[in-house]
């Protein structure tokens, strides 16, 4: 425990040393939030953007803990800093429990900042509860995908292995998640696929709490499974990581 | 006990490259051991061997008694390991690198630890400072700060001095010596012959394999000496052995009497020996 302290405190200084990059980690869901503001603006106004504001944020900031993450580990592997923490006698779990901690700060910020942001831009008018829930789903879901880069990045052995991942992690959550249709609609294996990526549970949550009189006693299991993925791609991803070649 | 033990190690990667195919070794606590081949030779791949971050494919290696990859729990608590890639957070100050990987180690009053470490390797007034702003020569003295801070028994350290100018390669020097006195081992490779003669004993790897091991002074004897003799004008030239007994002998048998004028002896350079043993193995 006290090692994963430790990890987590480095990754957050070397983030506080690293304005350009917290800067940018954060500017960037705004503006693409922003973006997305103005897309719907040229919609026709039939289109319930409702439907698809809170979704798409919530992907913005999935997307982007996903990358920062997995790309901030590799560069450890290249540094040969993961080499030199393993002999010195960090365990894998603790290396990868210390990026949660390092990453969680900003996955949060990112999360607040990015729904907040929506919602104002998109002047949408939530009960709090349903906020709350809205929010802890955003969250759920940054920590799924900080663990996910983390994953990922053990089977990459350079920033150049890292970036056919993206795609295939990106587009699929696009398009079978039910980001933008119903999935039930998607071809029965194509559904199933969805049901891989992170973003199809916090998605169901999220339809399901902006409907009038929705509750999450209907979807608490996408709460819970969101939680476990998490924590599933945790263990997972402390089997994957590579301490001798 | 020997501080490092190894006996038939291989490496292969796949089917067809071998990178380390039957090294024996043995190094005793407090030597100074330098491991010299040319790059490639397959000297990383067996300090990775011996630090644990590299399974080998046949053989065995301990250091301290221990495997390095069955018992890492222990061995890495008395192990110091500096890379060659140097392994820094660049991100980070060279005191916030050294406290960290101390820290890794639970190592007993910290700061003082680390005020007291940076201070041997030169580091004091730049301590602060981060690392991306400093010049090659300094990230190694870091990388090292970082390798030394919790007291390891054995250091391995991965061509420490390469691309480093003369004087901080003889403070480096100064600084290994310091800490074989204080009792440590230190495994260091290097691909500069030179520096083998500033070792306790060395092992030349070539192609994954050993091709000699000794004191470096009993390396060179295996060398040739040529014995260069002048009387008045006359200049006479021999080629003897390079044991101290074959020069005794070459000057006894010239007899040196009142018209020798000059004599003067060239001794092969490690060097060339090495090479030498290379054409010999062939």
């Amino acid at each position: 425990m006290r090692r994963t302290a430790l990890v987590g405190r480095r990754v957050v200084r070397q983030l506080l040393h690293n304005p350009r990059f917290l800067v940018l980690s954060i500017v960037a869901p705004l503006v693409i939030v922003y973006f997305l503001k103005i897309f719907f603006d040229t919609l026709p106004p039939m289109v319930d953007a409702d439907r698809y504001v809170v979704p798409v944020a919530a992907f913005i900031v999935h997307f982007l803990a996903f990358i920062l993450c997995a790309i901030a580990l590799v560069q450890e592997r290249t540094a040969g800093t993961m080499e030199r923490m393993f002999i010195n006698g960090f365990r894998r779990i603790e290396i990868i429990g210390g990026y949660l901690l390092g990453f969680l700060g900003l996955a949060t910020f990112q999360a607040v900042v990015g729904l907040a942001e929506a919602i104002w831009l998109f002047e949408l008018d939530y009960e709090a509860g349903v906020l709350a829930t809205l929010f802890a789903v955003v969250w759920l879901l940054a920590i799924a995908s900080v663990m996910l880069g983390i994953f990922v990045s053990t089977f990459a052995r350079r920033e150049s292995q890292v970036f056919p991942f993206i795609p295939l992690i990106a587009f699929p959550s696009v398009f079978l998640s039910g980001l933008l249709m119903d999935p039930e609609e998607l071809p029965g294996w194509a559904e199933l696929l969805g049901q891989a990526f992170p973003v199809f549970y916090a998605n169901e949550v999220i339809q399901e709490m902006i409907e009038p009189g929705g509750t999450l006693g209907d979807v608490w299991v996408n709460f819970a499974v969101l939680a476990c993925y998490g924590v599933a791609l945790l263990l997972l991803a402390s089997l994957t990581l590579r301490e001798a070649e | 006990m020997d501080a490092i033990e190894v006996e038939g190690l291989v490496k292969r990667y796949g089917k067809r490259i071998e990178a380390l195919r039957g090294v024996d070794l043995s190094v005793r606590k407090g030597e100074v051991f330098g491991l010299v081949g040319p790059n490639g030779a397959g000297k990383t791949t067996l300090i990775k061997a011996l630090v644990g971050t590299l399974r080998p494919s046949g053989g065995r290696a301990r250091v301290l008694g221990l495997d390095p990859l069955r018992d890492r729990p222990e061995l890495r608590r008395t192990i110091g390991y500096m890379p060659q890639s140097l392994a820094l957070y660049d991100d980070l100050s060279a005191k916030d690198n050294v406290e960290f990987f101390g820290a890794a180690h639970g190592v007993p009053d910290l700061r003082s630890r680390v005020r007291e470490i940076l201070e041997l390797t030169e580091l004091t007034p730049r301590a602060g400072d981060q690392i991306h702003t400093f010049s090659g020569g300094m990230r190694r003295r870091v990388s090292l700060a970082c390798a030394l801070v919790h007291r390891p028994e054995v250091l391995f350290l991965d061509e420490p001095t390469a691309a480093v100018d003369p004087q901080l390669r003889s403070q480096l020097w100064k600084t290994f010596r310091e800490l074989a006195r204080g009792g440590a081992t230190l495994f260091i490779s290097t691909h500069l012959m030179d520096e083998a003669m500033l070792c306790d004993r060395v092992a030349v790897l070539r192609h994954g394999r050993i091709i000699a091991s000794d004191e470096p002074r009993r390396i060179l004897e295996r060398g040739r000496v040529r014995l260069l003799i002048r009387r008045g004008e006359r200049e006479e030239e021999r080629v003897i052995g390079g044991r101290p007994e074959d020069l005794a002998e070459a000057l006894r048998s010239y007899g040196l009497t009142r018209d020798v004028t000059a004599v003067d002896v060239r001794t092969d350079s490690l060097e060339t020996v090495v090479l030498s043993i290379i054409e010999e193995e062939r």
